[in-house]
């Protein structure tokens, strides 16, 4: 008891803790609302760029304070110049990318590298006038957060999260079908630079925290595991929201326990988080895939089974069933499981019978065999042959196909071997 | 002459250096159904797309109700080519059909119960109201299609467009989405129909538009559908379609 005591609430009265926390939390809501976005509209690595190009706009910010109202370090200031740098960085991208035959990632990176280049170069030469720490840009930390930090994180998440509710509709058209968004008049070149400002601002926000290359994660990965439990989008912001938050949470405990870098044990827990979703999702996880293969019947296994029934005369038992099909006893009963809850099939004690609606299905596939029989003939196989063949055949028994088919060779009444068509 | 709906004059698309539309002329009156159809790669989706205001035109006018594009948002509804939908996007059947009303509801407003009157309406002309808390993705392809026409109904719009709608569905699903398109066309509307089955294309449409980068040809099926037309437009690949062809004619 006294250990867990420790563990959990021990870390809560220190003040370096409670504005990690804070601040994380801020900034990682806003992080997985806006992610959410830039997964369904893979910008992923845009997203990366920016974190990137910021640095820039950070030491512009820094240097045009410093130089015209001799500030040191103006937080604001900072946070528009990274704004802008970003805008520059999207506004470049997409002009070099639509004038010339370069695909737009290779220009995302190459745009990215040299603004980010640019603003290592600008540190290094200015390194005696400003105080910037590449390092902390690269590493973050969260733990040292400080109140201005606290403060921008604190109005760039309200910010984001007011534009995104009032917004909503707009951002989730655009992203969804740009051509009909234009045609009602939204602006979708608009809607993506406001979005591409919206994700700045939280990755400009999020860099002092967790830095430049986690910042992506924070992004994007929480945004990712609610996808893989949401068919709606609210419901998918929402979760990514929560999937940030329990990231910071357990990510700072994590870094006190262990004593490491705060964001990267943030973002270990956010991976982690993300690995049991994949596995686990009940609808678009791992498992509950590999469940579903598992239980996979093949069509052409099912379509025999009507087949047979109605060849021996609308009365089978599973054992000539399985005599006649050679399939395992697995399969088979299982094949007859889902014929019986489709109702194409009764089964009553071992004898199965085809219902109404099964017989015209088992009539429709012997109406294919038949007819692919005669049209192999017609193309001059031997006779003795066109059985097997017609065999796999049937299973294409769409309509349309069929009827051609049927009118190629004439409307024939009898197959090769003399049998009845059924109409 | 009744007034024309949508006209378009000199109309003239490039991507890059490449025409994708050039020098197109026509004019459509109201309650039309009109079949645009043409070799792969001939400018149809690009002519769409232009109506739609989505392309901008290097050349030429655009006129709806007699006035330029720009004044009428939101005046012709959109039904996407199946393939140009990510169907792995967290939205049901009834978020996309909503999308028809974005367009009359304010940004600070939330959607009115009379606009989600209007929406289960149309999801119910189209049959897929009992799939409408659905993930689109779920759907089967004719389902998939009749959402977006709900969408369209939604819209209320009196121009519609509709990129491919019968690809890739089946022969019934095709039937059930022409029913909807000619009532749609009786209750007044004019459907513009990106087609390529030309097959159908005389039987399904009141006039076709035959284009390849320029306008071949335009007016009834018969006027259209003439054999050496279309010998220069498809080139060879017409002999697949030859026989279907002269038989229409015949």
């Amino acid at each position: 008891m006294e250990n867990l005591y420790n563990l959990f609430i021990d870390p809560l009265h220190q003040t370096f803790f409670q504005k990690a926390l804070l601040g994380g939390s801020l900034i990682a809501i806003a992080c997985g609302v806006i992610g959410c976005f830039v997964i369904l509209r893979r910008m992923a690595f845009l997203g990366d760029a920016l974190s990137h190009a910021m640095i820039a706009g950070v030491v512009g910010g820094y240097l045009f304070m410093k130089v015209i109202f001799s500030i040191e370090a103006h937080a604001p200031a900072m946070l528009i110049g990274s704004v802008i740098a970003a805008l520059i960085t999207v506004g470049l991208i997409s002009f070099v990318s639509q004038v010339s035959r370069i695909k737009e990632d290779a220009v995302i990176g190459i745009m990215y590298c040299g603004i980010f280049a640019s603003g290592v170069v600008l540190v290094s030469i200015f390194r005696d006038y400003i105080h910037v720490d590449i390092m902390h840009f690269i590493m973050g930390d969260i733990l040292g957060i400080t109140d201005s930090e606290l403060w921008v994180a604190a109005i760039v998440s309200a910010f984001v999260l007011t534009i995104l509710m009032f917004f909503y509709r707009h951002l989730q058209l655009a992203t969804f079908d740009p051509i009909m968004a234009t045609s009602i008049g939204i602006s979708v070149a608009l809607i993506d630079y406001s979005l591409t400002a919206c994700v700045s601002m939280v990755v400009v926000s999020a860099v002092s925290m967790v830095g430049v290359i986690l910042v992506v994660g924070l992004l994007i990965t929480p945004a990712a595991t609610a996808y893989l439990l949401s068919d709606r989008l609210p419901r998918m912001m929402a979760l990514a929201a929560l999937f940030s938050f329990t990231s910071v949470v357990g990510g700072l405990y994590l870094s006190v326990w262990l004593d490491s870098a705060g964001g990267g044990a943030i973002m270990l827990f956010c991976s982690f988080q993300f690995f049991v979703i994949f596995l686990l999702a009940p609808k678009y996880g791992y498992f509950s895939k590999l469940i579903r293969r598992w239980n996979m019947i093949p069509q052409s296994l099912l379509e025999d089974i009507l087949t047979s029934v109605l060849r021996s005369g609308n009365q089978a038992s599973s054992e000539s069933l399985r005599l006649y099909l050679k399939s395992s006893t697995k399969l088979l009963v299982k094949g007859v499981n889902q014929l019986q809850r489709e109702e194409l099939i009764i089964k009553t004690g071992k004898q199965i019978k085809l219902t109404d609606k099964g017989k015209e299905q088992a009539n429709k596939i012997i109406r294919a065999h038949r007819l692919w029989e005669s049209y192999l003939e017609a193309t001059g196989m031997p006779a003795n042959e066109v059985h097997r063949a017609a065999h796999h055949l049937e299973h294409l028994k769409d309509e349309a196909a069929i009827n051609y088919l049927d009118n190629k060779l004439g409307h024939p009444a009898h197959d090769p071997h003399g049998k009845k068509i059924p109409q | 002459m009744a007034a024309s709906i949508i006209d378009v004059e000199n109309l003239t698309v490039s991507y890059g250096n490449r025409p994708a539309l050039l020098d197109i002329n026509f004019s459509i009156g109201p309650q039309q159904l009109i079949g645009i159809i043409g070799p792969n790669g001939s400018g149809k989706s690009t002519l769409l797309k232009t109506l739609l205001g989505f392309i901008k035109p290097d050349f030429g006018k655009i006129k709806i109700y007699g006035e330029p594009l720009a004044r009428n948002e939101g005046r012709i509804a959109y039904v996407p080519q199946r393939s140009a939908v990510d169907w792995d996007f967290p939205i049901t059947v009834q978020e996309v059909a909503m999308m028809g009303r974005y367009q009359y509801i304010p940004w600070w407003k939330e959607a009115s119960a009379r606009d989600y009157e209007i929406v289960e309406q149309a999801m119910k002309t189209v049959r897929v109201l009992d799939l409408s808390k659905h993930q689109i993705g779920e759907l089967s392809g004719g389902q998939q299609q009749r959402v977006f026409m709900a969408r369209a109904l939604a819209q209320q719009s009196s121009i519609l467009l509709l990129d491919e709608p019968f690809a890739g569905v089946d022969a019934a699903t095709e039937r059930a989405i022409l029913d909807v398109l000619k009532s749609a066309k009786e209750s007044g509307k004019t459907l513009i129909v990106v087609h390529h089955d030309l097959t159908t294309a005389a039987e399904y449409f009141d006039q076709l538009i035959l284009i390849k980068q320029r306008l071949y040809a335009f007016g009834s099926p018969k006027i259209v559908l003439q054999e050496e037309l279309l010998h220069q437009v498809y080139e060879g690949k017409l002999r697949i379609f030859s026989d279907i062809v002269i038989s229409k004619k015949g």
